[in-house]
């Protein structure tokens, strides 16, 4: 009882330099958020107390819902478009391919180079005038299927998607790579005596063996999607007529561009809640099964 | 064994904490010593470095002049340093008002008059430059100096006099399609822009990915032709509204332009120097922007002839002069508050040899319009005659110069949506109107 009261402190003492950054970075400035999110304010001027005002105003203007359509609009490109397509790039990278090593490095650059980067090369590949894209469809004589892709509202949040499926999907592909790699080759090796193969044993053997990193993935590529900002704020800045913001955008355009820092700070207590939420709800949806 | 590794920890941690003390001792004495190594090299003393923060990085003339001017001073003053943070034009007032709502400005800023120096007065920001005015009385025009002058107190000193509202023109396209002159009502500007649809030529190019464009360039003026020039601050005072029928129709120009498809096609993913590059490489017939541009579309530019400029025309009915220019005394720069002595005597240095008689006539060379009464010489580009001919006829306020920033950006937006085809102009009225004044 004695020494492990001791080891408690030892730990303790070995963890408070980052619980200390983690409180300074993390959990005041969300506590001050919670308490500026109470006021009026424009960063400068005196604040005026208005009690739950921000969130009223917030719930009560429809630009707030569009941007909250978006967040599911994002969250589903993450579950929907990266996982799978991680997982396939993975499964196709686990078997012994010539240039293997290759591949997996074009995969994963993406993750690795910065966003602002990514965001400006697809800033040119969508291009209207002289983007890859439409010269593309030119070229092969597709003509009527140029688009002005960020510009039109019709597309924008679908050539954004588009671009965030490029952007995140070879972290999933490497974090599914290294669970294929865990699965024992006795399991699979019986599973091809037994007869399953290809997409069959995918379905029945991979897929279960791995599914709490599944389970992993799918809940941090529902925070990432809650995250996503640089990406859309170059892309578009939440235009064209805030057709692609999302509430990170929102909050940034309240907060800092319309300087009302009491609202801003409202929304981003809203962002939290949110992914708190469908985190919970993922987390519940996938432990059921177990 | 576990109280021996118990006892390693805290003496490691002690140590730690011991060294973090003594680097921070040993960093102190470094400065120390810097500081009377100087003293042998330089009359004055120590080196005092001044952090200074402006918008001066696109490839604009006069942002060259002021860099250059920066540098000179450097030269000039070897014991005061200027440490630079060129923030992008677009980003920059976000920037300032970030830092100042963290009491965190730079010591010299670059500030604009209005609704964006407000807060900065609000917050007790900025420094008067009471006492240090002779070194500019004389110098800089009244007009220009009452923008930054508030409550009595001259916040800071503006450096260039800018019109945000000009018309660059391609005469070539105008000519092609029947007008040698540019049009001078409303009715005519819009007949021609029919014509070079037909044409087959882009009528202008709009670059509004950073959304101010439509709000700052565009209904400036249009505003101020409909309604009148003292229309905006009427509406900050109460006395008018953005929904009133005349500036209804003003804003109604910009949807009437959308659905003429006088814009390029990509406006809303472009920035406005993208824009001018679609005007100088031929892929349009007009682009409106500052006059500031004017160095780049034409005084530094081989084929700046090709290009004529031009005010937005007369409307039917309109309440404002139908000659003036939308313009704003810009880049006033200004030392942050509370800077201790040593410092403050620095930046007022600084400031006396940055904002003065060289930095204008250098502007002025470049093809700037300048706040100040200077001798123009006879070398003075005929380019910049123009412009100052064509903008001496008064001057309107600037839209966001007047309106709270909340409003301006909700009208931003708004404009925006209007060039998608989402909204009306009366919704972008109301919407704008009921931020009026928060």
């Amino acid at each position: 009882m004695h020494t492990l009261k001791k080891t408690r402190l030892a730990i303790f003492v070995g963890l408070l330099p980052s619980l200390i950054i983690y409180v300074g970075v993390a959990i005041l400035p969300i506590i001050l958020s919670l308490y500026y999110s109470l006021f009026n304010w424009d960063g400068i001027s005196a604040k005026v107390f208005i009690g739950l005002d921000n969130f009223g105003d917030i719930f009560q203007d429809d630009i707030f819902w569009l941007s909250v359509k978006n967040n599911v609009i994002i969250m589903l490109t993450g579950l929907i478009g990266q996982l799978p397509l991680g997982l396939l790039l993975a499964l196709l990278l686990n078997r012994s391919l010539k240039g293997n090593g290759f591949f997996r490095t074009v995969g994963f650059i993406p993750v690795v180079i910065s966003s602002v980067m990514v965001s400006l090369i697809w800033g040119m590949i969508y291009n209207t005038e002289y983007g890859f894209l439409n010269s593309v469809l030119g070229v092969i004589g597709l003509e009527g299927w140029q688009r002005n892709w960020l510009g039109d509202p019709d597309w924008s949040m679908l050539s954004i998607s588009l671009a965030y499926i490029w952007q995140n999907c070879g972290l999933y592909m490497i974090i599914f790579l290294a669970a294929l790699q865990n699965i024992s080759s006795e399991v699979n090796e019986a599973a091809e005596l037994d007869g399953a193969t290809g997409l069959r044993k995918v379905i029945l053997i991979t897929i279960p063996m791995i599914r709490a990193t599944i389970l992993v993935t799918v809940i941090y590529s529902i925070s990432n999607s809650f995250r996503v900002f640089d990406l859309i704020q170059i892309l578009t800045g939440g235009g064209p007529a805030h057709q692609t913001e999302v509430m990170t955008i929102y909050m940034y355009n309240n907060a800092f561009l319309s300087r009302q820092f009491g609202y801003g700070s409202a929304v981003s207590i809203l962002i939290l809640l949110f992914s708190l939420i469908v985190v919970v709800i993922a987390n519940r949806v996938g432990r059921e099964k177990d | 064994m576990k109280r021996s590794n118990w006892m390693r920890i805290s003496l490691s941690l002690v140590l730690a904490a011991v060294m973090v003390v003594v680097a921070a001792c040993g960093n102190s004495k470094e400065n120390g010593n810097e500081g009377s190594s100087n003293n042998g090299k330089s009359a004055s003393g120590e080196t005092i470095t001044l952090t200074m923060m402006h918008p001066w990085t696109s490839p604009n003339v006069d942002n060259e002049v002021y860099k250059a001017r920066i540098a000179a001073f450097e030269e000039q003053f070897p014991n005061i340093k200027i440490e630079q943070d060129g923030v992008a034009a677009a980003q920059y007032k976000t920037k300032l008002f970030t830092l100042a709502t963290a009491n965190n400005l730079a010591d010299i800023n670059v500030a604009w008059p209005g609704a964006d120096l407000d807060p900065l007065v609000k917050g007790d920001l900025l420094m008067p430059l009471n006492d240090h005015m002779d070194s500019w009385n004389d110098l800089v025009r009244e007009d220009a100096l009452a923008g930054y002058n508030v409550d009595g107190n001259q916040l800071a000193i503006p450096t260039k006099r800018n019109f945000v509202d000009i018309i660059y023109y391609n005469k070539e396209y105008l000519a092609q399609v029947g007008y040698n002159e540019f049009p001078a009502t409303y009715e005519e500007f819009i007949e021609m822009i029919k014509k070079l649809k037909e044409a087959g030529i882009t009528p202008i190019s709009l670059g509004n990915k950073e959304k101010w464009p439509l709000q700052s360039s565009y209904m400036s003026i249009i505003g101020q032709r409909f309604a009148g020039e003292d229309f905006l601050h009427k509406v900050m005072a109460g006395e008018a509204q953005l929904t009133d029928p005349e500036y209804v129709s003003a804003i109604a120009v910009i949807d009437e332009l959308t659905k003429l498809e006088a814009f390029n096609i990509d406006a809303n993913n472009m920035d406005s120097v993208q824009a001018q590059d679609y005007l100088i490489q031929g892929k349009a017939a007009m682009h409106i922007s500052s006059a500031t541009v004017d160095g780049r579309i034409r005084t530094t530019n081989e084929e700046g002839d090709k290009f004529g400029i031009a005010l937005f025309p007369s409307v039917p009915g309109g309440l404002g002069d139908q000659k003036m220019a939308a313009g704003v005394p810009q880049f006033g720069i200004a030392i942050k508050n509370g800077l201790d002595e040593k410092k403050k005597a620095a930046a007022v240095e600084f400031m006396k040899f940055f904002v003065n008689e060289e930095l204008y006539t250098d502007l002025a060379k470049a093809g700037i319009l300048v706040p100040a009464n200077v001798e123009m010489g006879d070398d003075i580009s005929p380019y910049l005659k123009e412009m100052y001919e064509l903008t001496s006829n008064g001057t309107a306020p600037v839209f966001d110069a007047v309106i709270n920033t909340q409003a301006a950006k909700e009208f931003e937006n708004g404009l925006q949506a209007l060039t998608v085809g989402r909204g009306t102009p009366e919704e972008v009225a109301k919407d704008t109107q009921e931020l009026i004044g928060q």
